[in-house]
């Protein structure tokens, strides 16, 4: 499929999706609120300040913040313990029904539990986040760490690579791919418990945006929030992502098919 | 360093014979206790000559040669060279795998690179290197080239010209053309021998092929599947060798009947 083509495909698809929420707000007016209206609603959240004084950016930035903080976190943290697990028998053998009881733990509780013991305040957002989301990068990075060619090692080791070149050359660029997945993955969880902890504990970010439309049943204004939070989704996605994986995979002319765990 | 400095540099015992003498070595294998793969074993590996380890799969043919290139601890054994006990990091030994182990993210170059950087070449005579081997293996026009868009054969060639670019006295092979077609294979036999002659170096050898051991060796040890090394045999046909020779043929039919008494028996 040639660039137009498939640019005029996306638009078609988009425009797809604004007439069926037409068709719905027209159907259900009561529990859909129609286009016009978000777009209303949206200008005013755009110009006006909200609760708190606060303009829509202060909310998305801190929103923002603590995904992105919590990510750096859950990677460095998830990928030292996956390396550990993989390439340790013992230490996978006495510690691999953790990491599996750790991530069948219900998220909520996490939020419940960070917030009764860190208060209703950014630190246990900070803490709570990166409980839930570093058990699923381990699980990529364990794989990951599985995989690893021991026959490369074997060559590095024969030529007599340093510790140092091994590393920067012969195991960092095989756990690249899993590295990125579990960027996908531990961001496309990070929002979502993100949001739940804005929303349970705290008084900012589009979370508490969203708790504080729902309280007020300001139907219109969760919508018109919505948006706003896909479109800073999208930005992440084709302004970081995209181009983030095609840097990383630069050197092989074929994606090798690396499940994500989500 | 180049040929020339390092036969300057050269003590007297880089050209006498490397002695393997009572190698033994034990796997320990879960459930099964020790397994011994290599059963007293003398080697003896004459400088500038062409040498083949040939036996069945899993016979321990691979684990000797990895004893040479240091990367098996044996069991007990001496190693000497000239009257000296010598370790395998004195042995200026090169390897190729029986997979090409090249690094996927790097270039064809950057390859080379990689095991020069590893044994501390100093960095200005990279680029002549690369260029002088990438060249030997017919290869200097994919420098630039990942190994993803190389054939097998291809990057078995990259393989080789990454152990010849640390410039070793003693290339040691591990069944290197067994996962090639056998056309690729043959065409890399004969160019192995042409590089072989004209860098003037000793070839350690493992197959189990016997019309591949016949064709290229100067001399051929047999093992077999317990870790025995039976019999040395010479093969005394005059360079360059074919495949069509009936003296090739005839040499294999006794090595194959020799080969076939002892490991069935």
């Amino acid at each position: 499929m040639d660039r137009v083509r498939r640019i005029l495909w996306s638009v078609a698809s988009m425009l797809g999706l604004l007439v069926i929420w037409w068709v719905g707000s027209v159907a259900f007016p009561a529990v859909l609120p129609g286009v016009g209206a978000v777009v209303e609603e949206l200008g005013v959240i755009l110009t006006t300040p909200g609760a708190y004084g606060h303009m829509w950016y202060y909310h998305v930035w801190k929103t923002a913040e603590m995904i992105f903080v919590s990510l750096v976190v859950c990677l460095a943290v998830g990928t030292v313990v996956g390396v550990a697990l993989g390439t340790s028998d013992w230490l996978e053998t006495a510690t691999s029904p953790w990491v599996y009881g750790w991530l069948a733990f219900p998220s909520l509780v996490v939020v419940f539990l960070v917030g009764v013991w860190f208060g209703f305040t950014p630190l246990a957002g900070y803490i709570g986040v990166p409980i839930v989301v570093t058990p699923f990068v381990v699980l990529n990075m364990w794989e990951g760490a599985r995989n690893l060619d021991r026959n490369l090692e074997e060559m590095s080791g024969f030529f007599g690579a340093s510790r140092y070149q091994t590393f920067m050359e012969v195991i960092i660029p095989q756990l690249v791919p899993f590295l990125f997945t579990s960027v996908r993955s531990a961001l496309s969880i990070g929002w979502k418990i993100t949001l739940l902890v804005e929303a349970l504990l705290l008084t900012r970010g589009v979370g508490f945006m969203f708790k504080r439309s729902f309280d007020n049943y300001q139907l219109t204004a969760m919508m018109a929030w919505l948006v706003v939070f896909m479109v800073f989704l999208f930005i992440v996605e084709y302004g970081v992502i995209v181009p983030l994986h095609n840097y990383m995979t630069d050197w092989r002319p074929e994606i090798e098919g690396v499940q994500p765990t989500e | 360093m180049s040929r020339s400095q390092r036969s300057a540099d050269a003590t007297d015992s880089d050209d006498a014979t490397l002695e393997l003498r009572d190698i033994v070595k034990y796997y320990g294998k879960p459930g099964q206790g020790r397994v011994l793969v290599l059963d007293e074993i003398d080697l003896d590996v004459e400088p500038g000559s062409f040498v083949s380890l040939l036996g069945p799969s899993g016979c321990g043919k691979t684990t000797l040669m990895n004893v040479v290139a240091g990367l098996v601890e044996p069991t007990s054994g001496t190693m000497r060279r000239g009257g000296r006990d010598v370790t395998p990091d004195d042995l200026s030994s090169g390897y190729v795998f029986q997979e090409p182990r090249l690094l996927e993210w790097r270039t064809v170059a950057e390859n080379i690179e990689f095991a020069l950087q590893a044994r501390d070449v100093p960095e200005s005579e990279w680029d002549e290197r690369i260029e002088k081997y990438l060249d030997m293996v017919g290869l200097l026009s994919d420098a630039d080239n990942y190994p993803s868009r190389l054939s097998g054969g291809m990057k078995q060639r990259v393989a080789i010209a990454r152990a010849l670019a640390i410039e070793p006295e003693m290339l040691l092979m591990d069944e290197p053309f067994s996962s090639l077609d056998e056309i690729t294979a043959g065409d890399l036999r004969e160019e192995l021998l042409e590089i072989w002659r004209e860098e003037d170096m000793t070839v350690l050898f493992v197959t189990h092929d016997i019309n591949e051991a016949v064709f290229l060796s100067d001399y051929i040890y047999m093992m077999n599947e317990v870790g025995e090394m039976f019999a040395r045999r010479d093969v005394d046909i005059e360079r360059p060798r074919h495949y069509d020779d009936p003296a090739v043929a005839e040499r294999e039919t006794e090595l194959y009947t020799e080969f076939h008494e002892q490991v069935v028996s």
